[in-house]
Formats: C-alpha cells, structure tokens, sequence
C-alpha cells in the first residue's frame, strides 16, 4: 500500500466515525431526512465562506457552512409550526430552494469558485491527499485529516460529557425538559455537530456519502442491539468496515470511492436487515413460523387434556379431529415427542406427566395472563416470547 | 389551621401556535393532597402539567412551586409523562430508564454511579418489576412499562408528583398496586397530582379534585366538588355519577 493509499482510508475512516456518532442520534429521533437536508442546503453557506476566505478548509468557511445547516432545520421547523404542512414536506421544501441558491452562485462565479456541482454530490476523496497541510514548511499530512480528526476529537469529546443529557432527550423529552436539561439546547447542539462534521467531510466524501454515513451503519447498528451504547459502537464498527472495504471495492473496479463505500453501507444494511438475529426479516418469519407450531402444540395438548376417551387421542382421530393438513401434525407430533410431553401407545396419544404440567401453567398463563409464571417457561418455548 | 400550598397557578394561559389551550388558569394545590385532575380528550390536562413543569412556555401567566419559581424548585417534583409520549423502541434496559430518574439531581455532565443504581433497584423493587430490569423496554407489557415510569419517578425522592395518567392501559391489579404506593406517597406527607379518566374511581382514591376544560371549571375536596353540576359543566352532557357515599 502506498501512502497515499493509507491516508484516503484513514480519511475515510475518520469521516465514517465522525458521522456514526451523530448518525446514531439522528437515527433514533426519527431525524434521518434532515441529515440530507443539511448536507444539500450547506452549499451556499460554503459558497459565501468561500468569497469571505478563499480557503475552501479554513475553519471559518465550515462554521459558516454549518451555520446555514443550523438555519435549514430552524426554517424547517418553522415551517412545519404553522402546522399547513408535516415535517417531511418542509424539509422537502427547504433543501432544495437553498440546495438551488447554491448551485446558481457556483455557476454564476465559476471562474472564482474551485467548485463543481459533481464534486459537492460525490466529493474527491482520491484527491484528497494532494492537498497538504504544512506547518512551517514541514509536510503534516493532507489536509482533509486534519480537518476530519479535529471535528473528531470535538464530536466524541462531546459526546463523552453529554451522553447522559442525549440520551434522555432523546428518549423523553418531556423528562429532560422538566430535569432542567434543556431539549432544544441538546437538540441544537447535536444539529450543530452534524452540519459541522458534513461540511467538514463533504469536501472530501460529498453529500451523498456523507447522508449514507450518518444513517446506514446507525440504522443497521439499531436492528443489532438494544444497548445504546453498543449500537454507537457497532454504527461505527460498520462506518469504518464499509469505508475501508468500499475503498478496495473501488480499486478494483476502478470507480469512484465515494460511490463503492455507499454500495458497500447499502450491501451490509441489506445482511443486517435479512440476517439480524432478532428483528432480521429472516428471524422474523422463522419466529412466526415456530409460533404457528407452537400454537397448534398448544391446541393439541389441550385437545388431550380434555378427552379421557381413547377414540379421542387416536392418531388418526386428531389428524381429522383437529383438522390439520398431515405435514403439520406431523411436526406437532414430533415436537411434543421431542420435548417428552406426550407417549404413544398402541397409536393411542397420552400426556405424560410433564405434558400435563406444561398445559396447566400455559392455560393458567392464557387466562390469567400473568407474567410472572411465563418467566421461566420463556427459554424453552417460542410462543411466549415477546 | 392554614395549609402550606405547594403550587400556586396564577392566571396561566398556554397556545399551540397562537391558539389558546389553556384560558387564564388560577389554581392552588395544598401541599398533601392526592389530587385527580380530571376533565375530557383534549381538555388541556397534559399541557397544564406540561406548563407547569416548564416543558411548555405559557403566554402569560405564573407558575410557582412552594412560592418559588419552577426552575429553582426542579429537585422537589417528579413526572411521569403519558405513556405515549416516548418511543418504546429506544434501545434501552428497564433499570436504565429508572437510573433517568436520578439525572436531575446530577445535574450536567455527571454521570449515574453506584449510589443512584441502587436507588433505581429499590424503586424496581417497590413496584414489583425487580425482575425485569434488564428487559429491553419495548419487550415489556403496557402496565409494565407504566410502573417503570412510576419507579422512575419515585426514584426522583420528591415531594412533589406529576402524573399523566399512570392508569392508562393496566389492568385491576396493577390500578390497585400503583395506587397503594400513591396513598403511601401522600402518607409520607407528597403532594401527589393525576390525570385521571375514570370518574367511577375518583371519591374511592382521591381526597382533591380539578375540573379542567380549557378553563378551569373548579378545584377543591371531592368531598364537597365533585357532583353532577361540576361534571356537566366540564364534560358538557348532562352527567349522572351514579356514585353512593
Ligand atoms: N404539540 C401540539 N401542537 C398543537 N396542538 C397541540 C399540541 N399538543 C396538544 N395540542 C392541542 O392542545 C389541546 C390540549 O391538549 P392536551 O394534550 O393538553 O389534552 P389532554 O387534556 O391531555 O387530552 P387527553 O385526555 O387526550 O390526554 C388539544 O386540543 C390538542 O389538540
Ligand atoms: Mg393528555
């Protein structure tokens, strides 16, 4: 690996970090869409910082920059106030208006501007380590690193003193409100962060990436966990592995890196949200399917319960009797089998001892629906699960 | 013998987007009173304890707390919000949500330590859901989740409540558990404050009572407000309680 190589991944690395963070907040308040409203409407904030600073990395463009993200949520806000509209169509209405601003101005001073609308959406990423920072004369490394691991530093400073503060404005903020922790300072605040760390990593990723770095390893991270502070860790778990992997992903096609890491956000979402252990769509079906089983285990221990009569728990009988297809009492059968509920004699079925025990404490937990008495019948039996 | 009130309301007056909720308020709580305030969907009951508590700005009016601003006497109330109000998908454990309880005596930046997740075990403990702290809060039953609010609020140590209706959605035993623990509240001498919808139950549970309609029809003891003419004028039909004392 060159170094050049190392630095776009450490690059991309850092971005990917910066933007989990906030990504992870953003995506438990329901937020996702603003992240792409600030990253579009940040334009013309970074087109005027650029005709006040001719420095498209100085601090003051960013802040500048990050200001108009603020602004786009405080009028996005404003507008979904007057109550004539809900959220998503305010958002749709002022991104693209400042997105629109911004994209006039770069082609009215093209000459001035070293900009172009395809490096705002996909940014430059190969480039980036071109443009060095020196230090009295002394190379320190691309630029873009320094900008990104300084927005770092800050974010997860913040993010250490105010875990607490996030976390329960987030979750209720009618609490913290009355807690005396004020949610719109919060909620500022994290809106500040996120327009800082897009205009800081949108010159080197763009827009685009930028959208897809906040939301899809938070929202994959979500499907995983139910700790938040694991899903922070697995949303930037999955930032850097698809930064990195969407790099060489790109090498070898010889694409553009910006848009082989979005594939890689969008492929790896794809096997979290199929293969996710509890809340995948594959444990989801599988789930329902043992339940249906399970249901029908129910049904059939009952039918046994009930009827002494040996015509009653003949084999055949239950097979019309409770009117199942032949698969299905099949696998009931097997399962109560396996499970040493019932015996089977002479093709006459008969609870066993447990089977009997089993039934009571489910019909008790059926009517009473006590929870307590589930709790230890949870490990071994689908139906009382969740 | 003069009562010490524990909030004062004067004149409140509250707007969504400039349009009144909430007319010109005047309301006295006695400190020790378990008081229901009472009134129909959309009446303004959330929000009067919304603007109390400061969570809403009110467009005019007053607020004070044992005669001293809300904000100076935060340590002194506890909330438990509707239910609906939070997101129950939140990745987050039962024991957690309680430890939230004790941030406000944290204040910024601190961080929960042993001492306040032991004060968040004992609340459990006291209303009976020990055992499922470390449930995810979405995989707990609609009265559970109620009685973790309410151990989240005891875990405040307050001496004033505020509850929007805690008894929304639980069944007879719980109803009977949480309000066990509210008359021990007001024993210990709390003020406690419910939003409650169950006309049937209010003589059996509580001792004070607040009409409430947008304006406030009437504040007082049950035993002396709460009869037909109250509840016609706030419910607007013609209103028979067809209670016995
Ligand atoms: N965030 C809001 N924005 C605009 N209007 C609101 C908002 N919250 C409440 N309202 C309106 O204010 C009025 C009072 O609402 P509030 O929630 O205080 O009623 P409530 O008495 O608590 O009703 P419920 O018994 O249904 O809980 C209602 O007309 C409601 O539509
Ligand atoms: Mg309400």
């Amino acid at each position: 690996m060159s170094n050049a190589q190392i630095e776009i991944q450490l690059i991309a690395s850092l971005v990917a970090i910066a933007c989990a963070i906030p990504g992870t907040f953003l995506v438990l308040r329901k937020m996702a869409m603003i992240s792409d409203a600030i990253s579009h409407s940040i334009l013309p904030g970074i087109v005027v910082g650029f005709f006040i600073t001719q420095d498209l990395n100085s601090p003051l463009l960013i802040l500048l920059a990050a200001l108009t993200g603020v602004i786009t949520v405080v009028l996005v806000e404003r507008i979904q106030k007057t109550g004539l509209v809900k959220e998503d169509t305010a958002i749709g209405l002022v991104f693209p208006a400042l997105f629109s601003i911004g994209v006039i101005m770069i082609a009215k001073n093209a000459n001035d501007v070293h900009l172009d609308v395809d490096a705002v959406l996909l940014g430059e990423l190969a480039f980036a380590p071109f443009d060095r920072l020196f230090i009295s004369g002394t190379d320190v490394g691309p630029k873009s690193l320094w900008i990104i691991g300084s927005i770092l530093v800050i974010t997860v400073g913040l993010l250490i003193a105010f875990f607490k503060e996030l976390k329960v404005s987030t979750f209720d903020a009618g609490l913290a409100a009355s807690l005396g922790f004020s949610p719109a300072l919060i909620h500022y605040g994290l809106m500040t962060v996120s327009s800082v760390t897009t205009v800081g990593a949108f010159d080197a990723v763009g827009a685009i990436l930028v959208v897809a770095l906040m939301i899809a390893p938070a929202a994959s991270a979500y499907l995983l966990t139910t700790d938040l502070k694991k899903m922070l860790g697995l949303a930037i778990v999955f930032g850097v592995l698809s930064a990195i992997s969407g790099y060489w992903f790109a090498h070898w096609l010889d694409a553009s890196i910006a848009g082989s890491i979005t594939t890689m956000l969008g492929v790896l979402f794809l096997l979290v949200y199929l293969f996710a252990p509890s809340k995948g769509l594959i444990a989801v079906m599988y789930r329902e399917k043992q339940q249906r089983i399970e249901v029908s285990l129910l049904t059939f221990l009952l039918h046994l319960k009930n009827h002494n009569e040996e015509t009653e728990r003949h084999v055949n009988h239950l097979n019309e009797h409770i009117n199942w297809q032949k698969v299905r009492s099949k696998t009931v059968l097997d399962l109560a089998l396996k499970n040493n509920m019932i015996v089977i004699d002479n093709k006459i079925v008969s609870l066993t001892e447990k089977g009997d025990e089993f039934t009571s404490q489910a019909i008790d937990y059926i009517i009473t629906n006590e929870d307590a008495q589930i709790e230890d019948m949870k490990d071994d039996f689908f139906l009382f699960r969740g | 013998m003069k009562q010490k009130i524990a909030v004062k309301v004067d004149d409140l007056t509250v707007a969504y987007n400039y349009k009144p909720v909430l007319w010109d308020i005047d309301l006295e709580i006695p400190e020790g009173v378990l008081m229901a305030i009472v009134g129909p969907n959309g009446a303004g009951k959330s929000t009067l304890i919304k603007a109390i508590l400061g969570i809403l700005k009110p467009i005019a009016g007053s607020v004070s707390i044992y005669e001293k601003p809300y904000e100076k006497q935060r340590s002194l109330v506890a909330y438990v919000p509707q239910k609906g109000s939070v997101d129950w998908d939140f990745p987050t454990t039962a024991l957690d949500v309680v430890m939230m309880g004790t941030y406000g005596s944290l204040g910024w930046i601190k961080r929960p330590g042993q001492k306040e997740k032991k004060a968040a075990l004992e609340a459990l403990e006291k209303v009976g859901m020990l055992p499922f702290k470390s449930r995810q809060i979405s995989q707990l039953s609609g009265g559970q989740q109620q009685r973790i609010f309410l151990a989240r609020a005891l875990v405040q140590d307050a001496s004033i409540y505020f509850m929007d209706e805690p008894f929304q959605g639980v069944d007879a035993t719980t109803e009977i558990a949480i309000i066990n623990i509210l008359k021990e509240l007001r024993k210990a001498g709390k003020t406690v404050i419910v939003v409650h919808h169950d006309l049937q139950t209010v003589p059996e549970y509580f001792d004070w009572v607040t009409f409430l309609n947008v304006k406030k029809i009437a504040t007082g003891p049950v035993k002396d407000i709460f009869n037909d003419d109250n509840l016609t004028k706030t419910y607007g039909i013609n209103y028979k309680v067809s209670i016995q004392e």
